[in-house]
């Protein structure tokens, strides 16, 4: 009972904690889009180095504070007013934007002061970065459910136990569900980030035909109907889509260029988790969200088993 | 066992020109997609490389209207039970394969030669790594859907079921082979082509392994 209070917070508070944990950038990307579009508000997270002091009227007024960004880099920020918590914060997080007149952060907005932590800004994904925390674990978890119930297939096909093959069907719907969710949230998240609801990037690619798959092994279940013979097919079928899944799921989108980061033609970023694209605490929120995920994965199974247990006990009272 | 596995396949080949079903279908069949993208595409000039995906459409979709063949009549006909004890089922795999295989084998013959004579646009630069794509395409959908067959061969909706089984697992093979044709039809240098056929190569070998590992569960009652 009590692990499951816990999953359920577990995944609820580190949805939170990705939702709610504010993107802030440093000032290297504030000198950048200073470059690109000078009227583009950013999110920028400083320490404060040197207290206030009134700017002279010539500087256009107001209270300057230098600030030291992640990278050790400082610079002036100008505040129209004086900020509240002055004295005593140790950072801020402010919505700025960079001053190429008198070389110094403009600040328009103050988010929070001193921040306990906040999510990297990418540039060209900002808030939108937070899908990873979603999209990533369904991804993930719609391949480990296929080879689960592959595994289960392989298993009922050497001790032919019909519980096998409940489970096998039972890892597939799940699966089926998590790539489902999957292929909708990138697909609502492409049509914002990319422009089109579906680009046939080699990731999409792959999701579909896991889609497919999964659609193809119920569709076969369906159209048996002698258990043992239905619980043997759809195994074998498992197998052979076994086959070909790997190559879209891990070779392809390396090998192809495309949108999804860890592409051939991805000079930026490279695979998510094995380069420096995300900081400890994207990573630790991830890697969360992940286990939670699985743990909720191993619960829906358990509670399929429970289900079909209590059936097959009606069904055998009932006859 | 290669002797039965012939005899498997002698049996086959000896009742399908006896009856001509297969062929006299698909031959019509490849005929009438040819006449219906004619008549669509009227007055169209297309680049070489659209048609290449025309010509892998045509293929597939022959491929799934006749290789389900070999094991769905034996079903139809009541004769699996025979087939079962009198040899034994990598015989009978590697028979059907090789039936499937010859089918597969001459339509793609077919189609490609009646393409060739009537898409004036459908011209090919590297006739030598053309044939040897068609054959490697043919080795791999031959392979991939023997086992498929197989499967919905004691499925109740066997003629919907066989296309819906198959593309999942005939992606890989189509990619590669409508890239490689691609490479064929534009002339492009032969190692540009290397990586697609090593794909192909390696598709047919995994996926033969594989279903010759698990005929026995399909086969057997």
């Amino acid at each position: 009972m009590w692990w499951k209070i816990l999953l359920f917070f577990w995944i609820a508070a580190f949805s939170a904690i990705g939702i709610v944990t504010p993107v802030a950038g440093d000032l290297g990307t504030v000198g950048m889009y200073a470059q690109m579009d000078a009227a583009k508000l950013l999110p920028v997270k400083f320490t404060v180095v040197d207290r206030g002091r009134a700017a002279t009227e010539e500087e256009g007024g107001g209270w300057l504070l230098r600030g030291r960004d992640s990278h050790d880099r400082e610079a002036d920020f100008r505040f129209a007013e004086r900020p509240a918590d002055l004295e005593t914060a140790e950072g801020w997080l402010v919505s700025a934007r960079y001053d190429t007149q008198f070389h110094r952060v403009e600040v328009a907005e103050v988010l929070g002061a001193s921040p306990a932590f906040s999510f990297p800004f990418i540039p060209g994904l900002e808030e939108r970065a937070k899908i990873i925390f979603f999209h990533v674990p369904m991804a993930w978890m719609t391949v480990i459910a296929f080879l689960v119930s592959m595994w289960y297939g392989i298993r009922y096909l050497r001790k032919k136990d019909m519980d096998d093959d409940f489970r096998s069907a039972a890892s597939a719907g799940l699966g089926l569900l998590f790539c489902i969710l999957g292929t909708t949230t990138g697909s609502l998240w492409a049509k914002f980030n990319w422009g089109s609801f579906w680009n046939w990037d080699p990731r999409e690619t792959s999701i579909f035909v896991l889609l497919l798959v999964y659609g193809a092994y119920f569709a076969l279940r369906s159209a048996i109907e002698i258990e043992e013979k239905r619980a043997a097919l759809s195994a074998v079928y498992s197998i052979i889509a076994a086959a070909t899944v790997p190559f879209f799921v891990f070779i392809m989108p390396r090998l192809m260029p495309g949108l999804h980061p860890g592409s051939a033609d991805d000079s930026n970023a490279g695979p998510v988790l094995s380069s420096g694209g995300m900081d400890t605490a994207m990573r630790m929120v991830l890697y969360s969200m992940l286990a939670g995920f699985l743990v909720l994965y191993g619960w829906l199974m358990s509670i399929q088993m429970r289900l079909h247990r209590i059936k097959l006990r009606r069904a055998e009272s009932a006859a | 066992m290669i002797r039965q596995a012939l005899a498997v396949f002698r049996k086959d080949l000896a009742s399908e020109l006896r009856t001509r079903y297969a062929i006299n279908a698909l031959l019509m069949f490849v005929v009438v997609t040819l006449a219906v993208i004619m008549f669509a595409l009227a007055g169209e000039t297309l680049t070489p490389t659209a048609l290449t995906g025309m010509l892998w459409v045509v293929m597939f979709f022959a491929a799934m209207s006749g290789l389900s063949r070999s094991f769905v009549a034996e079903e139809e006909r009541g004769t699996t039970m025979t087939l079962q004890l009198l040899a034994s089922p990598t015989a009978v795999y590697l028979g059907k394969l090789l039936f499937n295989l010859l089918l597969v084998a001459a339509l793609n013959v077919f189609i490609v030669a009646l393409f060739l004579l009537v898409m004036d646009q459908f011209v090919v630069s590297q006739f030598g790594l053309f044939w040897l794509v068609m054959l490697l395409g043919s080795l791999g959908i031959a392979s991939a859907t023997t086992i498929i067959a197989a499967i919905i061969a004691r499925a109740n909706t066997k003629g919907t079921l066989f296309p819906v089984l198959s593309f999942p697992v005939l992606l890989p093979l189509l990619m590669a082979g409508i890239n490689a044709t691609k490479i064929a039809v534009e002339d492009v240098r032969w190692d540009a082509v290397w990586p697609d056929l090593q794909l192909l190569g390696s598709y047919i070998v995994v996926i033969t392994t594989v279903s010759f590992l698990l005929f026995d569960f399909v086969w057997k009652d």
